[in-house]
């Protein structure tokens, strides 16, 4: 069986070697391969290669990995603070009476945790155990600005879809909206009394996140 | 006798570590950041071979290292104790991966053009250190030829996934590993 013409296909020979081979193709392909020396040696050629491809040795970072928690747990601490829900499905983020109980559970949470952690009182909060590091001042306020400028955005989108909006659904997202802004405004206070504490910087990008998203979910309403 | 002790001992040990990294995850979806570098620590070393082979490069490894526990902390409350936390983190990890892979317009100038490896290995053996070893030599591929052929050869993921994570056909990624195979036997000197 040397004729070219009858050799196995490239898909044959591989799927023979890593023993992928359909159960309908198996006994046409182990009959060329036992009558065939040149298709019998390529696929022991694979089998060879994907062996030793097998054995090799998972490749070893140049450096430890240890150091690379720090800039990860930076990372961590710089977004979770308070965790957002995922984005409900469409329908339900249509509702105004869930908006207005998302907006409030986000700015009660939020007033919750800035008396919690008033610079006075002992810091019990994860966030609170966080080094004051230039850093990580640095990217909360960064991505402080990044929320207050995409809030603003969503603001003005807001003001030209307000002319079309149900009057009970405008009302509902300005409650959401004041809730919001006045733990804003609380926020803003203790910084200017504590600015080097980084809960209080995470908790004032937070807050503006949430601000985001309910400005999101009543563009989406 | 003696043999078996170190043995039943070194299992002990192990049912030990995994029981600890497992309750170690349920701390970390619960928020707890300390519980979650335990987790970090336990993972790290096979989440950045899976990428330093993906990318060929260490230091974008290592940066991909912290985007798959950032992404892996903020995806944990999706995580179902059902699968083994390993198996899910390393399919995040292969999804960042790609994510990345995607958002580059061209392959680094580091990997050859794909009508030269395609053309055979023949030229490129002559070019490469004898004793190379695999991992420079995937470096070699271009992206998507080493992304089908790591996920198939290496980490075991059927073609049929293989097409999910990276949206290209079945029949197209079987015919990627056959070209990525062939070009490492030429390069391996197989």
């Amino acid at each position: 069986m040397t004729d070219n013409t009858t050799h196995l296909t490239e898909d044959e020979r591989h799927t023979a070697a890593d023993g992928s081979l359909p159960a309908e193709r198996r006994a046409h392909v182990e009959a060329h391969l036992a009558a065939c020396d040149t298709c019998a040696a390529d696929v022991a050629r694979i089998v060879a290669f994907m062996k030793r491809t097998q054995e090799s040795t998972a490749p070893g970072a140049a450096a430890s990995l240890d150091e690379l928690w720090s800039p990860i747990r930076a990372r961590i601490e710089a977004t979770k603070v308070v965790a957002l829900d995922a984005p409900t499905p469409s329908t339900s983020t249509r509702s105004p009476v869930r908006l207005v109980v998302a907006g409030i559970a986000a700015a009660l949470l939020i007033t919750t945790i800035v008396l919690r952690i008033r610079p006075h009182e002992q810091q019990t909060s994860v966030v609170a155990e966080a080094a004051p590091d230039s850093s990580l001042l640095r990217a909360v306020a960064d991505s402080t600005k990044a929320y207050e400028a995409e809030a603003q955005i969503l603001l003005d989108r807001l003001e030209i879809q307000r002319a079309t909006m149900r009057p009970e659904a405008r009302a509902a997202i300005d409650r959401n909206l004041h809730v919001v802004d006045v733990a804003i405004a609380e926020l803003k206070d203790a910084i200017a009394r504590d600015p080097n504490n980084p809960a209080l910087r995470q908790l004032l990008a937070t807050s503006y996140r949430q601000k985001v998203e309910l400005l999101k979910r009543a563009n989406a309403s | 006798m003696n043999a078996r002790a170190p043995e039943s001992s070194r299992l002990v040990q192990a049912e030990s570590e995994s029981a600890r990294i497992d309750d170690a995850v349920r701390r970390a979806r619960q928020g707890d950041v300390g519980a979650f570098e335990i987790v970090y620590r336990a993972h790290a070393a096979r989440i950045y071979a899976l990428c330093r082979r993906m990318v060929g490069d260490d230091a974008q490894a290592r940066d991909l290292v912290q985007d798959v526990f950032v992404r892996a902390w903020e995806r944990l409350t999706t995580f179902r104790e059902q699968s083994a936390f390993g198996t899910w983190l390393h399919r995040l990890a292969v999804n960042v991966v790609l994510e990345q892979l995607r958002s580059r317009k061209r392959d680094d100038a580091r990997h050859t053009d794909a009508d030269e490896w395609l053309a055979g290995p023949g030229s490129l053996a002559e070019r490469l250190d004898t004793r190379m070893d695999l991992d420079k030599a995937l470096a070699r591929l271009p992206a998507g030829a080493r992304t089908v052929f790591l996920l198939h050869d290496i980490e075991g993921y059927s073609h049929d996934e293989i097409a999910q994570m990276t949206g290209i056909a079945p029949g197209t990624a079987r015919a990627q590993l056959w070209r990525a195979r062939r070009a490492l036997m030429g390069m391996l000197d197989v």
